[in-house]
């Protein structure tokens, strides 16, 4: 097929026209990347560069400045076009993660941060207080606050109303690949936030993103199911094409599904036929 | 006598987990390696965190039958001193090392409270993760610690088959089997972030052993629900010409040990140390195994001024380097992580009650 070098121009304005917008900043990725869990240093950046993210996130305990071969934030500061996004996975307070936060913001001179308040190391599930409170005093400090929460349509808003710049629901619990269990809370979040909604944690595959960008999220953050994949790049190409295509569809107005059945007597004869 | 705790005996969700631990389990263990892998795929990754021990003292008050300290053994005994500390915790620095174990015997004049709250003061200075495997303290005593930087404390009961702790735990304060097991609990209420437990395998008849050691880690789970909490899976080997253990536990028997318990305990950390041979520990990381320790010195000191010819509490198996042992991780896809945490974490330690609540409590001198 050709493509004429007007359309691919259309194609970029649309592009452009469609851009993630998160705080002063625009991104025209709606992929975004976790770093850890990757085999090595070299394959979670060819990931990162297969999956055009332009906002990937990586954690304070992951920064090692003295020990350049165990340190994940220089390598990823290297890269171009990336903006980095610290996250305080690892802190179990509101207080350790302000403290957190203000390291990494020292370290990275990044204006965002992923607020990951996890009270219990084994399953990971954010406490929505502890969060509260660390992003309220995060906001008030001019950080761009993202936080990650269990898909509580209340706490969304609550986060928003603080000055939040995103919320970032689970879809299933972290690593647990069980998809978009929380599919009937996103929704309501989606349709009530006037802040990006980004569906993070619990993807396992493309069709999920896709479904995610298609129900209207504004983007997904993928790291296990990219790292932990057999091929970790050409995983992360496919979780590209997954959200673009969703967001696509999203942005295309998907038909209405099939309605409900049509019963056989009509329900309403009784109204008469004056209107 | 005072009883063990009705947790421990518990018989009610263990079913599952002795169908797969028995020796003649009807589940092979070609199934249990496949399904742990992919349990641990998902939820850790392609990663290997790695820690390293630092014996401080090899004082001690105790008897017990099978260790290379016991007070009864010729063994010479010393002490780390300050500037010996300091320049451990720099060559330990060197190999890569973040997070620190420190090790004693029991409480001793020689090396008590006040000395292992000043080597954790030191060792917190350099390592974002310290953690103390020394003798049961009260929460007044962890809360200090916490507050000086301690955020680990592994405390392995040994055997918890109580007839048996007491005949190998001869004399000295080991003796107290229920005091050492409540040990964990009181680390947690005074805001120790993570406890690793462990039995020492070989002391009493491995099944029954594990299924304690699984119940004990559940209990922890359910009471303390903000606890890190790691297993140790530390194995006896039969010394040359001295204590026998009574039971042998082959390398099936322990990898499917550590197999169940990753299908049974899905996120929790599972630790294999240098006690375990190359290979077994290669072919574990990517199965099951999520902590390692590298580069081990069993000998009080021994990163500063290498080898002293001295005994240490137990011989090693896996003596590669930290570079050999990191790159036979590599090879097999899997990365070494030497620092997985910060120093933001610590500090004030935040006392954590068994129903929810938190209470700050600033302790530090």
């Amino acid at each position: 097929m050709n493509i004429s070098k007007n359309e691919t121009a259309v194609m970029d304005v649309l592009n452009v026209m469609d851009a993630l917008h998160i705080g002063p900043h625009t991104f025209n990725s709606r992929l975004i990347l976790g770093t850890g869990k990757f085999s090595s240093t070299d394959v979670m950046l060819r990931a990162v560069r297969a999956s055009k993210a332009e906002l990937v996130t990586v954690a304070l305990r992951r920064f090692n400045r003295e020990q350049l071969e165990d340190d994940l934030f220089g390598p990823l500061s290297q890269l171009e076009g990336i903006t980095l996004m610290p996250n305080t996975s690892g802190a179990s307070t509101a207080a350790e993660a302000v403290k957190a936060a203000h390291i990494s913001r020292e370290l990275s001179g990044s204006p965002f941060i992923k607020v990951e308040i996890h009270p219990n190391p084994q399953h990971l599930m954010p406490d929505p207080i502890e969060t509260f409170e660390a992003a309220k005093i995060l906001a008030s400090e001019g950080f761009l606050v993202m936080p990650y929460i269990s898909a509580d349509p209340v706490l969304a808003k609550r986060l928003e109303e603080v000055g939040c710049a995103s919320v970032m629901p689970l879809g299933a619990a972290i690593g647990s690949g069980r998809g978009l269990s929380t599919a009937g809370m996103l929704e309501i979040i989606i349709r009530e936030s006037t802040i990006p909604v980004i569906v993070d944690a619990g993807l396992r595959a493309p069709s999920e993103a896709a479904r995610a960008m298609e129900m209207g999220c504004s983007a997904v953050l993928v790291n296990s199911a990219i790292a932990a994949a057999d091929n970790p790049e050409e995983m992360a190409t496919a979780f590209r094409d997954g959200t673009s295509a969703g967001r696509r569809a999203y942005m295309a107005g998907l038909m209405a599904e099939s309605g409900e059945a049509v019963p056989t007597s009509p329900l309403t004869s009784f109204l008469g036929e004056s209107r | 006598m005072k009883d063990v705790p009705a947790w421990l005996v518990d018989e009610g969700s263990t079913t599952e987990m002795r169908r797969m631990l028995s020796p003649d389990s009807p589940v092979d263990i070609e199934t249990l390696a496949a399904r742990a892998r992919a349990i641990t795929l998902r939820r850790f990754g392609r990663t290997m965190s790695l820690y390293a021990p630092l014996y401080l003292s090899n004082h001690c008050p105790s008897g017990c039958a099978y260790c290379g300290f016991a007070s009864d053994r010729t063994t010479l005994r010393r002490r780390l001193e300050e500037d010996e500390i300091r320049r451990e915790i720099t060559a330990m620095k060197k190999l890569g090392i973040r997070d620190i174990l420190l090790l004693t015997g029991e409480r001793t004049v020689a090396a008590g409270f006040d000395y292992l709250r000043r080597a954790v003061e030191i060792a917190a200075e350099e390592m974002p993760r310290v953690s103390v495997e020394t003798f049961p303290m009260s929460v007044e005593e962890y809360r200090e610690l916490a507050s000086c930087g301690c955020t680990g404390v592994t405390i392995y009961q040994e055997t918890y088959d109580r007839k048996r702790y007491e005949e190998l735990h001869r004399w000295g304060p080991k003796k107290d089997f229920l005091h050492r097991l409540d040990t964990p609990e009181r680390a947690l209420e005074a805001g120790i972030k993570t406890v690793g437990i462990g039995a020492l395998l070989g002391l009493s008849e491995p099944v029954e052993e594990a299924l304690h050691l699984y119940r004990h880690a559940r209990h922890l789970a359910k009471t303390w629900w903000r606890a890190g909490i790691s297993i140790s899976f530390p194995r006896m080997r039969p010394e040359q010409g001295g204590w026998q253990p009574p039971f042998t536990v082959s390398d099936q028997q322990l990898a499917r040990m550590i197999l169940a318990f990753r299908i049974g305990l899905p996120d929790m950390d599972l630790a294999l140390s240098t006690r375990e041979r190359a290979s077994f520990r290669d072919g574990m990381a990517g199965l099951a195994v999520t902590r390692m320790s590298i580069a081990s010195k069993t000998t009080v000191g021994g990163y500063d001024e290498g080898e002293t010819g001295e005994r240490g509490q137990f011989d090693i198996s896996d003596e590669r380097s930290a570079p050999e042992f990191c790159q036979a991780l590599r090879d097999r896809g899997i990365e070494p992580v030497f620092k997985n945490w910060d120093g933001a974490y610590n500090g004030p330690a935040t006392q954590i009650l068994p129903t929810g609540g938190l209470k700050e409590t600033v302790l530090c001198p």
